[in-house]
């Protein structure tokens, strides 16, 4: 959904600025953080729709900021884009409650397809919310 | 999947084998460890063989050797005994022989006196009496206290002889009765006399018989005990008084030498001429003083002991030889099997090593892939920029963007080229989470032949399926289990390379007392060198022209296999064709069972 709020957190700085340049030439609201504690940060600062992160970060790693937002019941979608060495972290990741995962390199418009459906994701869910229906009461929307 | 399984037709053709390292030193062991191991062996054979035979052997040979010793003293005590039995029985028959006679001849001279016994006739009365009961006595004569011949009846004419100057004579006449040695006499034949004196009044008168000589030698002489036993008599000078059955002359000289008289028997073992051993029983008669001889020779005498103490020591012999031959025996299976089981422990140590070789590679891939990805991502995010870009204000000059656009598609194409690179590494660092589900093999396999079929048509390649009706489900991870086999199934393809055509061969077995079921697959293309085969699961090995193969198609199907607990195999022959033997257990290990996640592949 266009509009959406985004936050991408990766150590590589211009891999972030980048995508945060092809995601708002897409219609995103983009902020960008270096690392785990500096996402947090923003997180606590403000909502995000999805958050798009990054598992090896020197400092707070990838999990660890997961783990920080799930334990803090920051209401995000998180995505995880990532090298293709942690798949098994990331598969970690979405056990823990992730959206999904991406491995890099990969193109923009597979990221923006896996927001789109974090996005509907959250928004189903927070659709629910306001119906009054909860999670046990049928399948979400999609 | 790139084929990797390098080949070179040309190579020498031989026996190559990673199964029984042992026997093909090359793929495990060097020459020199090789000659080391050869010589531990034969070493380990010979110790063995030594200590075995040692202690086998040893009690062996003493029980046989006291048993020798002691059975010839019991033997030789029961010789003995039987010896001085005979001795003492013939003494007994001689004496006793003797005795009579001679109290015959006292009774007719107690019974006669000499003026009645001059009267011709009454003496040959008198020998006809003392002979009637037995022959006993070949003549008789009446000797007068001068020596002179009163009466005599006999074979002989004796009559005038005068015996007074003779040595029986003052001996008879001294002692009152005479035994004579065998001597010649006046007859000049041997023979011997026996001769009582009687008191009459003043005068002293003789009765003299000679004996029978051919009765009294008959009596000692033709006795027989065995075939070699003889008794005989000798005089207190060493003369034969019968003749003995060896050979000598009555009244000859006897080889024995005769010893000073003693009391009872003695028996003794004696060395004769012949260098023959002899056993002798000897004693002295007391009237005459003849010494009583019985001789056996001693091969017969122990004969019967000899005989049992040979099949004794034949029994021994043929103990010791089982015992022998046993010990080769059990020694050379025993230094096989431990060869054998050296030989699977090289081997081992050789997979285990190729683990670790993995092991190693894999982090390092895991490492490298992920840096590489970083900057793969940032590139394809400046390509999408520039695309971006050129979207929102195309550019005046139309050749230059469509070069552009050309540019940027192929970075496109080299960036997911280096993917592929990265996630083919990643593969092998750490493949894919497995997913465990239970399969049926020959289904798997099928498929992959109708698969392959098409591609191997055009190389005039057939397959050939024999799978085994048996074959229980096995639980693994079917899509790893298919990389496998494609793998092996593209390199005997490409095996084939040059060749007018072939066959592939997918056969299964079911071992249930290995709990698993194995899978050959086996070409009949250009083979693997020797000096390849043990480097064929090692990563980026491979002969293939540069572009060609990775060298990673079969080190990833080791780390498959092994990951999923199962065993792989490798015999080829260069020129002939390779066989790969698999084995997979029906149940994967424990731990694959936990990784096994519940997301979906990458």
């Amino acid at each position: 959904m266009k509009n959406s709020k985004l936050l991408l957190v990766d150590d590589e700085e211009v891999f972030s600025s980048n995508m945060a340049k092809l995601l708002t030439s897409r219609g995103y609201r983009v902020a960008t953080a270096s690392g785990g504690e500096a996402a947090l940060r923003q997180l606590i600062a403000a909502e995000f729709d999805v958050v798009v992160l990054d598992l090896k970060m020197p400092g707070m790693d990838g999990l660890a900021t997961l783990r920080e937002i799930k334990k803090r019941g920051l209401d995000t979608e998180i995505l995880i884009l990532t090298g293709h060495g942690e798949v098994d972290s990331a598969l970690e990741a979405t056990r823990l409650g992730a959206y999904d995962y991406l491995t890099k390199p990969c193109e923009v418009e597979e990221l923006v397809a896996k927001i789109e459906g974090a996005w509907r994701k959250r928004n189903g869910a927070r659709r629910d919310e306001l119906l009054g229906r909860g999670e046990a009461a049928g399948p979400a929307p999609a | 999947m790139a084929a990797e399984r390098g080949v070179a037709a040309d190579r020498p053709a031989r026996e190559a084998a990673v199964v029984e390292p042992a026997d093909e030193s090359q793929p495990l062991l060097s020459e020199r460890e090789a000659k080391q191991r050869r010589a531990f062996y034969a070493r380990l054979f010979r110790k063995f063989v030594l200590l075995t035979l040692l202690c086998a052997l040893t009690p062996l040979m003493g029980v046989g050797g006291i048993f020798y010793l002691k059975y010839y003293d019991f033997a030789l005590a029961k010789m003995t005994t039987a010896f001085r039995q005979q001795v003492e029985n013939h003494q007994k028959i001689i004496t006793l022989f003797l005795q009579e006679r001679q109290a015959r001849l006292r009774l007719a001279a107690d019974t006669h006196d000499l003026a009645e016994l001059a009267q011709p006739g009454n003496l040959r009365h008198l020998l006809k009496v003392l002979n009637q009961e037995g022959h006993a006595f070949a003549d008789l004569g009446v000797v007068d206290d001068l020596g002179r011949h009163v009466a005599y009846v006999g074979p002989y004419d004796l009559l005038d002889k005068n015996y007074a100057a003779t040595f029986w004579f003052r001996e008879v006449m001294a002692q009152g009765i005479y035994i004579s040695d065998m001597f010649l006499g006046f007859r000049k034949e041997p023979h011997f006399i026996m001769a009582v004196a009687r008191r009459e009044g003043e005068r002293k008168w003789i009765l003299r018989a000679t004996m029978d000589t051919e009765v009294f030698r008959s009596l000692v002489e033709n006795v027989y005990i065995g075939a070699t036993g003889e008794v005989y008599l000798l005089n207190q000078e060493g003369q034969f008084q019968t003749s003995p059955r060896s050979g000598g002359r009555i009244m000859g000289p006897a080889p024995l030498k005769v010893p000073p008289p003693f009391e009872g028997i003695r028996v003794e073992t004696r060395r004769e001429a012949e260098g023959d051993q002899a056993i002798v029983g000897l004693t002295w008669l007391k009237e005459p003083r003849w010494l009583l001889v019985v001789r056996q020779s001693h091969a017969e005498a122990f004969r019967d002991a000899g005989e049992t103490l040979f099949a004794s020591l034949v029994f021994l012999a043929l103990c010791a030889l089982a015992i022998t031959l046993a010990t080769l025996l059990l020694t050379t299976h025993m230094v096989r099997h431990i060869r054998r089981r050296d030989a699977e422990s090289d081997h081992l140590n050789a997979q285990l090593l190729q683990t670790g070789k993995l092991a190693a590679i894999g982090e390092l891939s895991a490492g490298v892939a992920h840096e590489i990805n970083n900057p793969l991502g940032i590139i394809l995010t400046e390509r999408q920029i520039i695309l971006d870009l050129l979207d929102s204000r195309p550019l005046a000059d139309q050749e230059l963007e469509a070069q552009l656009l050309d540019s940027l598609l192929q970075i496109d194409i080299q960036v997911h080229r280096c993917k592929r690179i990265t996630k083919n590494l990643l593969r092998f660092a750490r493949r894919t989470q497995p997913m465990i589900e239970e399969i049926k093999l020959e289904q798997l396999l099928g498929e992959l032949v109708e698969l392959m079929e098409r591609e191997a048509k055009s190389s005039g390649i057939k397959f050939v399926v024999d799978f085994a009706r048996d074959l229980p489900p096995i639980k693994t991870d079917p899509s790893q289990l298919q990389q496998v086999f494609l793998n092996l199934i593209n390199n005997s393809i490409d095996a084939h390379e040059g060749l007018p055509g072939g066959s592939i061969t997918l056969a299964t077995r079911f071992h249930p007392e290995r709990g698993g079921v194995e899978v050959k697959v086996a070409d009949t293309g250009c083979g693997i060198a020797p000096e390849h085969l043990a480097r064929i699961f090692d990563p980026f090995f491979t002969t293939k022209p540069v572009g060609k193969g990775t060298g990673l198609g079969l080190s990833i199907c080791f780390s498959i296999i092994k990951r999923l607990g199962g065993e792989v195999d490798v015999q080829s022959k260069p020129g002939k064709g390779t066989t790969f033997t698999l084995f997979f257990p029906c149940h994967p290990p424990a731990d694959l069972l936990e990784l096994s996640p519940t997301t979906g592949s990458v």
